[in-house]
Formats: structure tokens, sequence, C-alpha cells
């Protein structure tokens, strides 16, 4: 039977502030277990939550980003349940009026764009950090009381495909705007993903599993497949699919049962007594919504704007720190398509995504331009430019590397033409090739004048001298 | 004598000394501490303090529900025997700034939940004017301890009633202000929706003086309010001259007690008689049935997510289990009373999604009915008045309470109107029935704890009784 796959995605996003969503403590990166906590994550007996007022422009810059409609009235409940990780014995979320709501987002698929509806992204806390060994559990508190927020799609996702194109918009567009560092692999983006089957051609919905906690774009198409394909044999067998919570396990490449749907906790929700419903400023929504950074789709349409191609403002724009490297880098020269290519191929060779990201490179961006500007009038061949290039990454100025390499243009046109003279006698059936419609023969006499100069030629001079010749024995 | 009288009386040393041994030599009789803190610390530290201070020097006492840094802190309860606070609540930052030397914690009702004091986990409190006599609840402790002199000043919370009835019980003055008028940040809940910080006095400028160092905007409990803090003692004035008192009526038709009646109406006389506007008002009678139903869904629902984070894991009493889920189970089970246990059961119905709409959300609607019917009383008198108990303080075993009736429903449950909508209420002593003091309770309109003052400080001058102290005799 044909099956139509249905998804709707959960994210789960740290927010980037410098405390915690209720606490003065510090939100911690890379801290020693259970240093960044006071009474109030711990839950301790007579504490308060104060709101952090940070979070709450983040969530608006995302929701304006997102095309949620802001609830201007910020409210809190209580979700009640008993584990170790939550200090309080409750989490406090927005579980009934959430600060967004009906939003979207377009993907750019190869089959057209696609609109993937945001039911609603709410604010909450994150819980403490659990670490089982044998038959012990060690808690980091660290994690408790971070800020969170959740993304809800609805079920408008119909593959792999989609659901990896969906997250890596939702969380481009989240790292945009800076209101977090979308490390999937670190858990400050965390994905749970409901899937369902349909026949093909039927409107009513699946019975649906959860598959929790995925942690990469890759793991996301490979529980999906693995769920898919899971399903589709139960069905195909006859059998019914269970609600249930699931896991995606990377060594069986297959999801394995958590819980079932029974038995599942009531979470008793209700409002939190200890926020008092708290009225946004029009004003202050506004202004934040102006001084909204740069989105992804903006840029994107910048970069064609520039001439780009539609491929390397893609490849610049789902970097953002490489794509940051590059608006900084167009200061400083105007051959566009020469600086991403730079860009794309050369600097992310030689530097890594931590030094790009924390900005922490030797390389001067000024001087890197210089470089670019050198190779775009050709005072440089591109063999020139990369030797300096490997100079320039260490911290050097471009006019003292070329000084350093002895890199001398020769523009001689008595010293080419004789260069050129000799190339074209070692090299007869190339100027046959060449008068024959050969482009390719004129690639690669340029490359053995460029050889025989030692890389020194020249190469737009060299470039006009041998056409020049060419012409000549033409004729 | 007043706070004031006794800093100008004796020395510091004196005084703490004095209230220390009598919270000693009064403890087999009254059981009302729950733990003793040497002052000596807090003595020295007085050199950073400016003599002037409201508090300077001055011995009060904390009801076991108030944290202070490296005190133990049970909220009289068995699963937080152990607990050692690891940080201030701002009241007691805020106590200390002023000067007080803390020199103990109080019993109450396990977390303030209950009106007798007999569930505290170190057993009840006596009544030093009948020693057979409960003390009420829940902030039993605090006011013994104030009538039978130890300290002029202690702190007490209010979720229904739990300063005001007691205060009623033990002819002393208790104040609760407006919600949002003292932080309750750092003090262990019952229900944050209706609870309330706020003192036992012996007298109402003493009430006035203690307002004053204890209110104000906290960062740290988002709920407090913003608006400034009145010089209340000094602004303190007794001229009813056209002020509106109304008598809630329904209240006055639930007593049978004829002696207390009569006091209420020497009282309310008095109070015509120095210019004030004295008339009959009417609650909805069929909300006020309500009241208490209405209450203990509210209360108890927020109480039990409240105390949800006692499990033994992080603090409190652990019992080992084989497992964490089995070790929280454990220490729950063993660190809460049979009382807690029925109010955590009954609030988590009524949070049950299948329960939720028909007893959390209606109570929580009844309770709004309750607020709007309050107001408009409000706008037609600037104060209302009744008393705070239909008698004297009951005995340990008295079982002849019938909770259905209007007397209990309403006369001895109405004070929670204030808790429903945080407005500040205040009892002031009224007379002795039988032989036993009943005070009188008087409410009026949000953060309007200046005029709420000055009538109880008429009422304080109209019948006399002030800084009593009853020393507990067998």
């Amino acid at each position: 039977m044909n099956y139509e796959t249905v998804i709707g995605i959960e994210i789960h996003c740290e927010l980037k502030t410098k405390s915690k969503m209720f606490s003065g403590a510090p939100v911690a990166v890379n801290m020693q277990p259970n240093t960044c906590v006071n009474e109030i994550d711990l839950g301790h007996p007579g504490v308060l939550p104060s709101l952090n007022k940070e979070a709450v422009r983040l969530s608006v810059l995302a929701c304006s980003a997102l095309n949620l409609k802001i609830n201007p009235v910020v409210r809190f409940d209580r979700k009640n349940y008993y584990y170790s990780d939550l200090p309080k014995g409750f989490q406090i979320t927005q579980q009934f009026h959430p600060i967004g709501e009906h939003g979207y987002i377009d993907l750019e698929l190869e089959e057209g764009t696609k609109r993937i509806r945001i039911n609603r992204l709410h604010m909450e806390e994150d819980t403490a950090k659990q670490y089982h060994a044998d038959d012990e559990t060690w808690i980091d508190f660290n994690r408790a009381g971070t800020p969170l927020i959740e993304i809800v799609s609805e079920a408008d996702i119909r593959s792999a495909k989609e659901a990896m194109a969906y997250v890596e918009k939702l969380r481009n567009i989240l790292v945009y705007l800076d209101v977090t560092d979308g490390k999937m692999e670190e858990g400050s983006l965390r994905c749970d993903i409901n899937i369902s089957l349909r026949e093909v051609g039927t409107e009513a919905f699946g019975v649906k599993t959860e598959v929790k906690n995925l942690n990469s774009i890759s793991n996301i198409e490979r529980a999906i497949q693995a769920e898919v394909e899971r399903q589709s044999a139960l069905l195909n067998a006859g059998d019914v699919v269970e609600q249930a919570t699931r896991r995606y396990d990377d060594g069986t490449k297959t999801t394995i049962l958590m819980r079932k749907k029974e038995g599942t906790v009531d979470y008793k929700y209700f409002p939190e007594p200890n926020i008092p419903p708290i009225r946004l400023d029009q004003k202050w929504i506004e202004s934040i919504q102006t001084s909204m950074p740069e989105l992804p789709d903006v840029r994107h349409a910048r970069y064609i704007g520039l001439g780009l191609s539609d491929y390397d403002a893609q490849v610049l724009i789902s970097n953002k720190a490489l794509s940051d490297f590059f608006d900084k880098l167009l200061k400083h020269t105007s051959y566009v398509k020469l600086a991403a290519n730079y860009c794309i191929s050369d600097l992310l060779a030689n530097i890594s995504q931590k030094e790009l990201h924390d900005e922490s490179y030797a390389l001067k961006i000024e001087e890197m331009g210089q470089l670019i500007t050198g190779l775009g009038k050709q005072d440089i061949s591109s063999k020139q430019a990369k030797d300096i290039f490997v100079e320039l990454l260490k911290g050097k100025d471009y006019q003292a590397t070329i000084k350093e390499l002895n890199i001398e243009q020769v523009s001689d046109t008595s010293v080419l033409s004789a260069l050129i003279e000799s190339v074209l006698a070692e090299n007869e059936q190339s100027i046959i090739d060449y008068h024959n419609g050969k482009d390719r023969a004129l690639g690669f006499l340029m490359g053995q004048i460029m050889k025989k100069s030692k890389g020194q030629a020249n190469p737009a001079l060299t470039n006009k001298l041998l056409l020049e010749e060419l012409m000549k024995r033409k004729a | 004598m007043d706070i004031t009288k006794l800093k100008e009386m004796k020395s510091v040393q004196e005084r703490v000394d004095e209230a220390v041994n009598k919270s000693h030599a009064y403890q087999a009789d009254l059981n009302a501490m729950v733990s003793f803190i040497d002052p000596s610390e807090q003595i020295e530290n007085l050199k950073h303090i400016d003599p002037q201070a409201p508090f300077y020097g001055v011995p009060v006492v904390l009801k076991d529900l108030v944290n202070m840094k490296g005190t133990v802190t049970t909220g009289s309860s068995g699963i937080l025997e152990n607990y050692v606070s690891p940080y201030d609540a701002t009241i007691t930052e805020k106590l200390r700034a002023a000067g007080a030397i803390i020199i103990g914690k109080s019993s109450c009702d396990t977390f303030g939940m209950g009106g007798t004091n007999m569930t505290a986990w170190t057993g009840p409190v006596m009544n030093p004017y009948d020693l057979t006599r409960m003390s009420g609840g829940s902030s039993g402790g605090s006011a013994v301890l104030v009538a039978s002199g130890v300290v002029p000043m202690a702190i007490g919370t209010d979720t229904g009633d739990s300063i005001r009835k007691p205060a009623s019980y033990n002819n002393i003055v208790g104040l609760k202000p407006t919600y949002g008028r003292i932080s309750r940040y750092g003090v262990i809940p019952y229900a944050s929706s209706l609870d309330h910080v706020g003192v036992f006095t012996r007298n109402v400028k003493d009430a006035a003086l203690s307002l004053e160092v204890l209110a104000g905007r906290d960062d740290k409990d988002m709920t407090s309010s913003q608006l400034p803090v009145e010089a209340y003692a000094k602004l303190l004035n007794s001229d009813l001259e056209g002020k509106r008192i109304g008598i809630i009526q329904n209240v006055i038709d639930a007593i049978q007690n004829r002696e207390t009646l009569n006091l209420f109406k020497d009282l309310c006389d008095q109070l015509t008689a120095k210019g004030a506007l004295v008339q009959s008002i009417h609650l909805d009678e069929k909300l006020m049935h309500a009241f208490l139903p209405t209450y203990y869904i509210i209360a108890n629902a927020e109480a039990t997510a409240n105390h949800a984070n006692l499990d033994g894991l992080r603090f409190g009493v652990l019992h080992e289990g084989n497992s964490m889920e089995e070790s929280m189970i454990r220490s729950r089970t063993a660190g809460f009373g049979k009382l807690l246990k029925k109010r955590f059961v009954i609030g988590s119905y009524a949070l049950f999604t299948e329960n939720q709409e028909e007893v959390f959300r209606k109570a929580q609607k009844v309770r709004r009915l309750i607020v709007e019917d309050l107001k408009r009383v409000l706008c037609e008198v600037d104060v209302v008045i009744a008393p705070a108990s239909a008698q004297g303080a009951p005995k340990f075993d008295d079982v002849s309470i019938d909770q259905l009736s209007s007397e209990y429903l309403i006369a001895e449950n109405y004070m929670a109107l204030a808790n429903f909508s945080g407005y500040p209420s205040i009892t002031v002593p009224m007379g002795y029935v039988d032989g036993l003091p009943v005070g009188v309770n008087l409410t009026s309109a949000a953060f309007t704890e200046q005029l709420l003052l000055n009538v109880a400080l008429a009422v304080e001058e109209s019948t006399g009784i002030k800084d009593m102290i009853k020393e507990p005799k067998r």
C-alpha cells in the first residue's frame, strides 16, 4: 500500500542569555558541574521566580522572525511532575498562553517553495542534566533553569528531506538572530519528531509516535526513515501502530520504545501564582523588531543582488560565522565573486569553525581584502595568491608578504614575448588545436608560460600577448 | 510598653537576655519555640547598625517558615527537620538591617497549613490565657510568644487567617498587609496566591513600625508592589471624624455568643461617639457559604505543587530506597503528617485535567466573585469590621464544633476575605468572653494600610486593651 508520511516537529532551543530564566545564576557553558546554581535553581524552600527580561526579548525576536502573532500579555503556568532532574517538582512553562502563536516559515525545496505552519512558541525553563553510571545517577544542576523556547510546528511536513530542511532553516534563523548558539550536538537545540502514516489520498491522521531528542540533522533523516519503515511494515502486516514515545538508536539505525502512551502522567497545568501577568509595552516590542538582525533569507537575496550564484549564496548563509566574515571582507574589496570563492574554499580549509565563530584567527581581514583585490586586478596569479594567503593566515600583511616571498610581476613585454615564443615552439600541436576551436589549448599554453616564469608572469598581460601571437600565426 | 519605650528603658543586653530567658522558661508550658538562635553574633553585628534603627537590639522571633542563613528552618514539618537555610529571606535581611535580634523560630501548623497549631511537628502550642486551650494557628508560636511577653514583635504568615485568628485568641494585634506589600521571598509557602507575611505586636503603633521596616518592593518577588512605603507609625492618627465603618452583618447574624455580640456593640457605639459613621453592610450570603470550600480548593491545589520540591534528594530528611523514585516516595511518606497528605490529595484532585474546570477553575471564578462583592462594599464604606472569632480559643479536646453551621462557615472563616482579595486586614483586642480574649477584625481596600492602622488605633483607644502580657501559669 502507498503511505503518506505526516510529520510534526517540536524544537527545544536554549536561549543565549547571561543568567537563567527565573534566577540570577549564570547560564553555564562548559563549567564544572553544580557551580552555576543558586537556591532558586535547586528549588529550595521559599524561593520565588524572577523572570529574565532578556529571555523575553529573545523570544519576541524569534516570534517576529517566524511570523508568529505575539501575545502582548506574558503568562506562565506550572507543569507538575516528579522527577529527580526537576528540582521544584514542577516546571514553569507557558501552557495556556504561549508568547507566540500561528506563524510559519517557507522552505525552498527542489519542487518549489513550501510553507510550514508553526503552531506555537513558548518560553520555559530547562531541567537538570542526569548522568547514569552503572547503578548510580549523577545530577548536574547547572542546566536547571536555563531559558528555553519550544517551537511546535503543525503536521505539515511530509518527508525526511522536508524535516531536515525545516530544522536547518529554523536553526539558521535562530542563530542569525543570536537567540541561540544552535549547537545540536551539545544539546542547545533538541528535536522531538512526531511521525504517522496515512494512506495516500486520505485525510484522517494515522496513529503517531514521537521520536525524542534527536541531536543532529542527519539523525533526523535516519530516524524518520527508520520509523517510516517500521510503521509501514506494521501496517502492511495488518498490525496497528501504538502511540508511544521512542528514541533513535544510532548503532542499530532503528527506533526503540521508551514508553507507551497509556499511563502517561497528568501534568495538572495551572497558572503560576508567583508570576503576575505582564503586559509587554507595544513600543518595546516594536523596538525589538526594528532592530532585528538581518535574516538568512534577506541576506541570501542581498548576495544574489551582488552577483553571487544561488549555490554560493546558499553555502555562505548556511554558515553564519562564515557569512559574517564574508560581509566584513567585502568592506575591503569589490571583487565579490572572488571573495566568495576564497571564503568558501580556502578560508574554510584553513580555519576551524570554532576559530571562525570566536574570531580567534590571526588572519587580518583587511589584508585578505588586498589579496582578493590584487588577484582580481591580476596583479598576482592565483598560484601566488595561494602562497601569500598561507602567510596572511599567520597574521602577516599583504605588502610585506609580497616582498618577503620575492613575488614580482614580470610585466616587461620583451621578456614575456620571449617566454611565449619558446612555449609556442615547444607546443605546436596546441596551436593547431586552438585554431581548431579547442579553447582548452589556450589554458594549457598559459599554464606552461606561468610555469616557465615561476608564476611571476603578469597573467593579464601574458594572456593578451599570447592571444595576439596566436592570431598572428593563424594568418 | 511599646518598642520605642522598650529601647529607652532597657539596654540591648537586658532586653535580649530577658527575651531569651523567657523563651526558655516558658517552653515547657507553651511549647512555642522550634529552635533557639544564639543572639551573641547578631548583638556583635549591631556595631554596624545605626542605633536609631527602628529595631535596634530589639528581640524578635521568626515563624519557622522564614529562612535565615545558617539556621534550622523546619516549617514545623518532619521532612525539613534537619534543613539548614542556605540563604536569607528578604524580610530576614530587612529585620537585621533594622537592628532586630532574631532569637529563634516559632512553631506553626506544618507549612502554615492549619488553624490550630496542632499539626506542628513539635506538637501543639498552648494558649497562655488557659493552657488547656489552643493558641490558634497557623502562626500559633509567634502569637503566644508576643502575648506572653517574650518578644514585642514576631513574624507570622497568613493564608486564611493564620495571623488574625491567633491574635484574637491571644489578646494581641495581628496585621496582615496588602498582598505584595511585604516580600514573600525566602518564606516557605503554603499557597502562593493567598500567602501573606505579617506581624504580631502588643499595640497598633508597633504594628505600624514593623510594617515600615518590612514593607517595600523586592525584585526577588515579582508579586511585590512598587508603591512607596509610608511612614505608618509617624502618620498614625486615631481621628475617626467622617470615617465610614461597615459592620459585616452576615457575621454578626451568624454569631450565637451574646457576650461577644455585646462587646462588639459596645465597641461600635464608642466608634460612633468618636465621629465614625458606623453602618451595617451585607455581603452575598451564598458566596460566604462558599468561602471555606473555595479556600480549600485553591490553597491545597497551590500547596500540592509548592511542596513538590520536598523529596529528600537535595535537602531535608532522606529515606533511601532502591531507586531515585523510591527514595522520593519514602522520604515524602515519612516526612509528612496525615493531614498534610490529605490536603495534597485534595489539591491534586482539584487540578486533575478531568476535574480542573469543575473544581479548581470554578473555585477561582468564585474567588473573583467574592472579591467583586467586597469591592462593592468598600465603595460604600472605608473599613469593614466584625469580631475576629465568635468566642475565645477552643479547648484542645473540643469536638463540639459543627463544621457545617453558619457560625463556623461564616463567623469563624470570613477573614479569608482579605486573602482572596489581598486587602490589608488587622485584628485588635476587643475584650473578654468567659474570661478569654476575643479580638475584632478590620479590613480595608488595597494599599490603604495607613487608614486601616488609624482606625485600628481608634479601636485600641476605645477598648483600652493594649500592651497586654499574660505569663503562662499552670
